[in-house]
């Protein structure tokens, strides 16, 4: 396992809490606000996720999608998104994990062993990449490399996927699962706890890997809910939608914290 | 008439992919979000129990030939061939007319047949699918409207506008339409949105309308419209005795060059696929992606040759919506790769011109999309010079969507 989720997920564990880990997309708005919203984030997330854009997505709501085409109007690509994380973590002087989001297209053609040799360099502590089937020769290599130099290759599974499917995603899953709450685009719908209970338990029957659940939470409450039964939730398109509504407003990132703040009461998982 | 039976012959593996044998290179597989993994599965098994179903098989061809009427006729144009030197100096041309169709193009062959396996087999109540021209779109709603299927429609703002009486027919047929402003506004954010819009209904099924997409899509695809090839071949060899010496398709994703080539690629049929150079190829306003030296990408579920801007999927710029996808389907870029499949390109205004010389000699209103290919195949014959050879063009679609673009454009140049 990666040492900085390692290390998240046993303080969490001790704290009797589950972990708050945030979504943003890479220089979005542009590259110097991002900056700062993504150290906002290290403050209150105990992970944070940074989406490399990619402007043909297949599995992002509109608000996601109009991120990333914010974030490419202000320049985005993969060598400065990499270059936005080293400089972040070099500012924030903690462990925060930070994972890049992206879609295999970029990666692709980064390269993948130099994709990987980035990631290491730039301070980059897992991946995840939405449309990187088990059976693809690239997710058979990405798998490999990212294992070489420990960092988590954070792979994603949904409530229509059978226990097959589960087992084979775990071989090459590490530091932690994603477990996708509903049959629909991210943050396009309420967190379907049903699902979550139904896959964990599958995941739960074949490994003891930590478990992120994403899509849909939004809220406090949400938050509280999954983490009853997961180490972690993800939250995307709330920030997100804080940025696109607030994008030129100099409370932004303060609007970002106290939304992070609130949520972070519903990580207890005592009753 | 019956529609000569289907022989696979160049299978991709297990995985969805082609491999070419000397780069190693792969080409397809299925690169989405695990959610629409097992849908995807279901779909490659119902292809797999249909065409393998005797009585769907039935059901199916009579409804091709009664409905799409898909046994088109195969026309000699001498009009032609007489303008590039007559059939003594260049050979015989014939076009095989599948502008005649059903809903006008090569797309109703495709789009019913996988709706009549969704609604058959599938068992699905509803389809999504993406459209550029609106060619596909049309035929899916027709098809959905004689199953009794819901239909979602997903369509680029642009290609809106440009393609309003196919967007207007689909409508009529009772089609619901999704206008999509993403990115380009065109065919590409429009499969995306399509997509999309599977992950939120995993219960309906979508329908490629290219050879494009995720496993099994590309396979899927020209299989249903290799029908066309099919007839076309069979058609062919009653008439000149032998099949023919060339074949010259429009390439846009690559449906229609594979509903015509797929049945000859084991033939000594000479292929050329044309793609559209848009303003020029030089100036990089274009829609040709494997002569605008495209490298290869990972889009929409599938890894072929794409327009790229950096890691971003780039515009691809050209007068015909038909045309206007940034990438070709996998098996199309295989064959290009191993050198089965030749290419050429037409730009805007050779095929703008191509139309009007198409309505006023040839009495036919063809289709913007087989424009570029009926002016790259009459530069191709006429450099040939060979009297003995019989040419094939791929008269793929009607003009009427074109009419009022093309009326004015007339106008202006009078």
């Amino acid at each position: 396992m990666n040492k900085n989720f390692q290390e998240m997920f046993a303080k969490a564990k001790q704290e009797k809490r589950g972990s708050l880990i945030g979504f943003a997309t890479g220089m979005d708005p542009n590259y110097k606000t991002s900056k700062k919203i993504l150290i906002e984030m290290s403050k209150h997330c105990g992970a944070v996720e940074v989406g490399i854009p990619f402007n043909t997505s297949t599995s992002d709501s509109a608000t996601i999608m109009d991120a990333n085409m914010r974030a490419i109007k202000a320049g985005a690509n993969t060598e400065k998104i990499f270059k936005l994380i080293k400089e972040v973590k070099s500012e924030i002087k903690n462990n925060v994990p930070f994972l890049i989001m992206t879609y295999m297209n970029p990666v692709y053609r980064y390269s993948i062993k130099k994709f990987a040799k980035k990631c290491k360099t730039s301070n980059v502590d897992g991946l995840i990449i939405v449309d990187s089937n088990n059976n693809s020769p690239e997710d058979k290599e990405l798998s490999k490399e990212l294992k070489k130099i420990n960092v988590a290759y954070v792979k994603l599974v949904a409530p229509t996927n059978d226990e097959a499917f589960i087992k084979e995603t775990l071989k090459k899953c590490s530091s932690w699962i994603y477990v996708v709450s509903y049959a629909g685009l991210t943050g396009s719908k309420q967190v379907n706890l049903g699902n979550v209970k139904k896959i964990s338990k599958l995941i739960r029957k074949n490994s003891k890997i930590p478990i992120g659940v994403g899509f849909g939470i939004r809220t406090k409450s949400d938050v509280s809910k999954v983490i009853k039964i997961a180490d972690a939730t993800i939250v995307g398109s709330g920030i997100v939608d804080i940025v696109g509504k607030n994008s030129k407003n100099h409370n932004l990132t303060k609007k970002i914290g106290s939304y992070l703040k609130n949520l972070k009461k519903g990580l207890n998982k005592q009753r | 008439m019956k529609i000569p039976p289907f022989k696979e012959i160049n299978p991709p593996n297990k995985n969805g992919y082609w491999i070419n044998p000397k780069t190693k290179e792969s080409y397809g597989g299925q690169y989405i979000s695990p959610l629409l993994i097992p849908n995807l599965q279901k779909v490659e098994k119902c292809f797999e129990k249909a065409i393998k179903d005797k009585k769907f098989m039935k059901g199916l061809e009579e409804k091709l030939l009664t409905f799409i009427g898909v046994n088109t006729p195969i026309l000699r144009s001498t009009e032609l061939e007489n303008l590039i030197g007559g059939a003594r100096k260049v050979g015989k041309i014939y076009l095989k007319r599948t502008d005649l169709h059903h809903d006008s193009s090569h797309k109703p062959v495709n789009s019913f047949s996988s709706c009549y396996m969704a609604k058959h087999i599938f068992k699905a109540k509803k389809i999504i699918c993406e459209t550029g021209a609106s060619m596909h779109s049309r035929s899916v709603a027709a098809a959905c409207a004689m199953l009794k299927m819901d239909c979602e429609v997903h369509i680029g703002a642009v290609d809106a506008e440009k393609v309003s009486l196919n967007k207007d027919i689909s409508e009529l047929y009772g089609a619901k339409i999704v206008v999509v402003h993403d990115s380009t506004k065109s065919l590409l954010p429009a499969m995306a949105s399509a997509l999309r819009s599977w992950q939120s209904n995993p219960d309906a099924m979508y329908v490629v309308g290219s050879v494009a997409g995720p496993s099994p899509y590309p396979r899927m695809v020209r299989t249903w419209a290799s029908v066309i090839g099919r007839i076309a071949k069979q058609q062919f060899k009653q008439i000149t005795g032998k099949v023919p010496s060339t074949l010259f398709c429009v390439c846009g994703g690559g449906s229609n060059l594979m509903s015509m080539a797929y049945p000859l690629l084991k033939d000594k049929t000479e292929i050329f696929a044309v793609e559209s150079a848009g303003e020029g190829i030089p100036t990089g306003r274009h829609g040709a992606t494997i002569l605008g030296g495209s490298k290869m990408g990972i889009l929409l579920g599938f890894k072929s040759k794409v327009v790229m801007k950096s890691a971003q999927i780039a515009e691809s710029l050209t007068e015909a919506s038909g045309l206007d996808f940034a990438a070709v389907g996998p098996e199309v870029a295989y064959l290009h790769d191993i050198g089965k499949i030749k290419f050429r390109s037409t730009t805007d205004m050779e095929a703008k011109k191509t139309f009007l010389m198409c309505c006023e000699k040839l009495g036919i209103v063809p289709a913007i999309e087989a424009c570029y290919v009926i002016n790259a195949a009459i530069k191709e014959i006429k450099k040939r010079k060979n009297p003995r050879e019989n040419h094939l063009i791929h008269l793929c679609g009607s003009g009427e969507s074109n009419v009022a673009r093309m009326i004015k454009f007339k106008r202006e140049n009078e």
